[in-house]
């Protein structure tokens, strides 16, 4: 047998089972608890004074040894799918590479053990990085202030909408409640506005799936508190009109919330902040690569211009002279949103992930993401329905419309592309088109993996055509676990393995 | 660039693929006017990665941290010991790297990892149940707020003056944009005084927030409190700080606690100079619908074999939008696998190993204390507030103590800050209060040195 014939082109793409283990809940791991671990401190008995208060019953917790938990959280490990495992493609999400040394960096002791109350010529050194990334996430989105207390996008968009109230109610425009929505937008913007205690107005995207400007003149009123705008939007389209837009909601009164969750597609490219908007929010664990964790932690600091500057949150980090400090009890400011300055240890990397590319650099990562992005819609184009013509940004929209007509929805779509080795796109969101389909590659994924991803998405569209669709039903059988039943999981919910 | 996979060839012979003449035909939809010049922003010139480790190596330097210098430090973050196998496990890049699980067949790692930990969490606790987390403990008592006032369907809120000034800075801020009274209960002592919390329930109470081991560290009998909760018709919430309390002392759930909410850092996390934390949310399950925040269920596959997802997804705000019982949306997944492989090295045995030391290492403090210094009366958990004869008094004793490597306490009117057009709240503090906490790193030796140091800087 010759090299040559051990080419397999089935290497391009499919996932297989390989060696992939069941494991039993850590409850079901049935045996005594382990040796006690072996822990420093005080060795005495319970103070008298709480020995009233003493807990009755064991809670319950399990205990393994060491080398039983370490083989029970990699075997779990194993079923999971990460952007280091493989191609991430969920639209509006910018699942991008993490970089390793960010890691590195933030767990030095210097910046992972020390307390947020230790006195700051004691904390220098954290407080300097914190203040140095506040100020280039002002740069990159055209702000001068930034606040980074906010813990994560929505928590981001809540402080950004407190501000803009804040700031109305000092014009004496304390009936201005009303925020405008468009119906592209992410769900957290109107639960944002209504924990803002404001109420919502949805505006009917136009038929380029922007923001039509009658529809916003037409809803534009003494009520109007502010518009929130996605920029990119959800259809990944560029909202050109955007200085007409806010020159529209500034002179009916109101202010213009940007939600920054697309700022990839703008990163040392354009900068919203000079478009008119008011604030923006930054999902660092989306543009800045700070790693997702399976579902956090992220940060959501906002960027203000001098209208909202007064009412950001504290405490706020300064520089004075030389030393850096933390300032509160800021008269006009709205106030504290969260127990801390913020979500440190993400700031680090962010920190770091934009010291890598430098003022240099930054541009790349929206113009290779914008071209991977474009790249992908042109192979898929005419094999898929584009609901929206023209190129796209960061993110390309498609939908199951072509598939639909032999019975294959998006969910089919989605659950086959598992078992060709690849995390699916974000499905049946934006609400605005039927089925659909949100592709974001981001800049860290090669052509040949976007190659890879375009030729298995054209085999389904292929099946499908064919009418061999019986496989797409199915999907996924790869992994160790096949469609679930989430219907029953709502209805009888177990949240909690039992006693 | 290292992060960026493309040659230059790759980007021609995909812009002619496309159809464009270059990347700038990509961006002709932002109007001209908006475009920058290269190398306009002022950031920094690019380091390589020696550079940005070089970089953050001399400013971690700076700072003074936990593996040189003694931390008495709490009100709300501490210093517990965090195995090595915490970190490995969430370093693996599968739970590290992965986005939430909207794709269950894929993630069914995560998703387990989360039912884990929601179950150890209300056992810990004592609940029912618990959701896959908040941001942290403050706006997590601010949701049990707002829940409570969905359940009930009552607006007033009272909340105890013992609860650490954040998290009530944080609530009050939350409800100040919603209809509803919000009374904050002065205590006018280190400490909760449960008669004065209960004269200020009534019939349109739909919550009374307390702590405990309150922000003083005390610990004390919520029964009273039940009772005039059920006798209202109204919630009783219960924040903590130092979850690690509960292997120890009885827990919220078995006070009789209806929604309980607080801080996880304690389990295997890092101080991180305030963040990322873990914000736990618990409650009793017939209030389960009104839960903010991801949750994760039982539920069997198509063959099936058991598996997890994400459930109850229609209180959310992707579904319910305005309606939805939060706007949280990204939470501290990661946090809860740190959270679940802690306590599972842990155990029962060594959870309450680190609860013994933690307020073992107090009682031995308070024990011997010289007479010109106070600690507070009564039960304490790990938290105390120690009182001095006057400001001066204290920050000698602060000062000497950090020379000797040790950072003695918390002033307490630092917690004033943040707390901007929100009222003053709590005991006037005279500023010559130290709150001090201790935890199984601490050891009789460091004890020693601090009875030292405040013997002879006063």
């Amino acid at each position: 047998m010759s090299v040559s014939d051990m080419n397999d082109t089935a290497f391009k793409y499919s996932a297989t089972n390989g060696i992939q283990h069941e494991e039993a809940l850590l409850f079901e791991h049935a045996h005594d608890a382990a040796e006690s671990i072996h822990l420093p401190g005080v060795k005495g008995d319970m103070p008298n004074a709480l020995a009233v208060f003493a807990r009755q019953n064991p809670a319950g917790i399990p205990g393994l040894s060491e080398p039983e938990t370490v083989r029970h959280f990699v075997r779990l490990s194993q079923w999971n799918h990460g952007i280091e495992t493989g191609f991430y493609p969920l639209g509006s999400c910018t699942m991008k590479y993490n970089p390793r040394v960010n890691e590195q960096v933030a767990r030095l002791p210097g910046l992972a053990h020390i307390h947020p109350d230790q006195p700051e010529e004691t904390v220098q050194g954290a407080l300097e990085l914190l203040y140095e990334v506040q100020q280039w996430l002002g740069e990159v989105s055209g702000f001068p202030h930034v606040t980074l207390q906010p813990a994560a996008g929505a928590h981001g968009e809540l402080t950004g909408l407190m501000m803009i109230r804040a700031c109305l109610d000092a014009r004496g425009e304390t009936e201005r409640r009303t925020v405008l929505v468009p119906d592209s937008a992410h769900g957290t913007n109107p639960a944002s506005a209504a924990l803002c205690g404001m109420h919502t107005v949805e505006l009917k995207s136009g038929p380029d799936g922007r923001i039509d400007l009658d529809v916003l003149k037409a809803h534009l009123n003494d009520g109007t508190a502010a518009l929130m705008m996605t920029n990119p939007n959800t259809a990944g389209a560029f909202e050109s009109d955007v200085k007409e837009i806010c020159q529209l909601v500034h002179d009916a009164g109101g202010l213009v919330y940007g939600d920054g969750a697309n700022l990839n597609a703008l990163v040392g490219v354009a900068r919203p902040g000079d478009m008119g908007i008011d604030c923006l929010h930054i999902n660092v664990h989306k543009t800045f690569a700070t790693p997702h964790g399976g579902g956090g932690p992220g940060a959501g600091p906002v960027a203000v211009n001098e209208t909202l500057a007064p009412y950001m949150p504290v405490p706020r980090i300064v520089k004075d002279a030389d030393a850096y400090a933390l300032q509160g009890n800021v008269g006009t400011s709205v106030g504290s949103v969260l127990g801390s300055i913020g979500q440190s240890g993400v700031y680090m990397r962010a920190n770091a992930y934009i010291s890598a590319f430098g003022r240099e650099h930054l541009h790349k990562i929206a113009q290779d993401a914008v071209l991977n992005a474009n790249y992908i819609l042109h192979r898929l184009k005419d094999a898929y329905h584009v609901p929206f013509d023209g190129v796209c940004k960061h993110e390309c929209l498609l939908t199951d419309e072509i598939q639909n007509r032999h019975g294959v929805k998006t969910l089919d779509i989605a659950k086959q592309l598992i078992d060709l080795g690849f995390h699916p796109m974000t499905v049946y969101f934006p609400l605005i088109v039927h089925g659909a389909m949100l592709i974001e590659p981001t800049e860290t994924e090669s052509r040949e993996t976007l190659d890879n991803f375009c030729d298995a998405m054209l085999e389904i569209a292929a099946q499908c055509e064919a009418g061999d669709t019986d496989a797409l039903h199915e999907a996924p059988v790869k992994p160790f676990r096949r469609r679930l039943d989430e219907t029953q999981a709502a209805r009888k919910p177990v949240l909690v393995w039992p006693a | 660039m290292r992060f960026l996979p493309h040659t230059d060839t790759d980007r021609s012979a995909m812009l002619e693929s496309i159809g464009v003449s270059g990347i700038a035909d990509l961006f002709s939809d932002i109007p001209d006017v908006f475009h920058l010049e290269r190398g306009q922003l002022d950031i920094a010139e690019a380091l390589s990665e020696a550079g940005i480790v070089r970089k953050f190596t001399k400013a971690s330097e700076k700072n003074r941290n936990a593996t040189n210098t003694r931390y008495f430090l709490g009100g709300g973050t501490y210093h517990h010991f965090v195995p090595a196998v915490v970190d490995y496990v969430i370093s693996r890049g599968e739970f590290l790297t992965a986005y939430t699980p909207y794709q269950p067949e894929i993630a069914q790692g995560t998703l387990q990892a989360l039912f884990e930990f929601q179950t150890m969490i209300a056992r810990l606790t004592g609940m029912d149940v618990s959701n896959a987390s908040m941001y942290e403990a403050a706006t997590a008592t601010a949701e049990a707020a707002l829940m409570a006032r969905r359940v009930s369907r009552k607006k007033r809120v009272v909340m105890a003056g013992s609860v650490n000034p954040r998290y009530r800075s944080v609530t009050a801020n939350y409800l100040s944009r919603l209809d509803g009274e919000y009374e904050e209960v002065d205590m006018g002592c280190f400490g909760t005084d449960l008669d004065k919390v209960i004269a200020a329930i009534d019939a349109q109470t739909a919550c009374v927030i307390v702590q405990y081991p309150d922000f003083y560290g005390s610990v004390y009998d919520l029964a009273p409190l039940r009772e005039a909760c059920d006798a209202n018709q109204c919630l009783m919430v219960v924040a903590f700080s130092d979850v690690s309390a509960f292997a120890l002392i009885e827990s919220p759930g078995a006070m009789g606690a209806d929604i309980a909410v607080g801080s996880g850092q304690s389990l295997g996390i890092p101080m991180a100079f305030g963040g990322p934390h873990l914000g736990l949310f618990t409650c009793k399950q017939k209030y389960l619908r009104q839960m903010p925040g991801r949750v994760c269920g039982l539920t069997k596959d198509a063959d099936g074999k058991r598996g997890f997802v994400l459930t109850l997804s229609t209180r959310e705000q992707h579904i319910r939008r305005e309606k939805a019982t939060s706007n949280i949306c990204t939470n501290q997944g990661l946090m809860c696998t740190a959270a679940a492989t802690y306590m599972t090295l842990m155990g029962d045995a060594g959870l309450s190993t680190v609860a013994r030391h933690s307020a073992a290492a107090l009682q031995l403090l308070v024990s011997q204390l010289p007479d010109h210094v106070t600690a507070l009366e009564g039960a304490h958990y790990n938290e105390t507030v120690l009182s001095f004869v006057d400001h001066q008094a204290r920050q000698r004793f602060m000062a000497a103590a950090q020379a000797d490597d040790i950072f003695a306490g918390i002033p307490l009117e630092r917690f004033d800050v943040g707390q901007a057009d929100l009222g003053e709240a709590g005991p006037s503090a005279e500023n010559r209060h130290l709150l001090v906490a201790t935890t199984e790193m601490i050891e009789e030796a460091d004890i020693h040195d601090y009875l030292r140091v405040l013997e002879v800087s006063l």
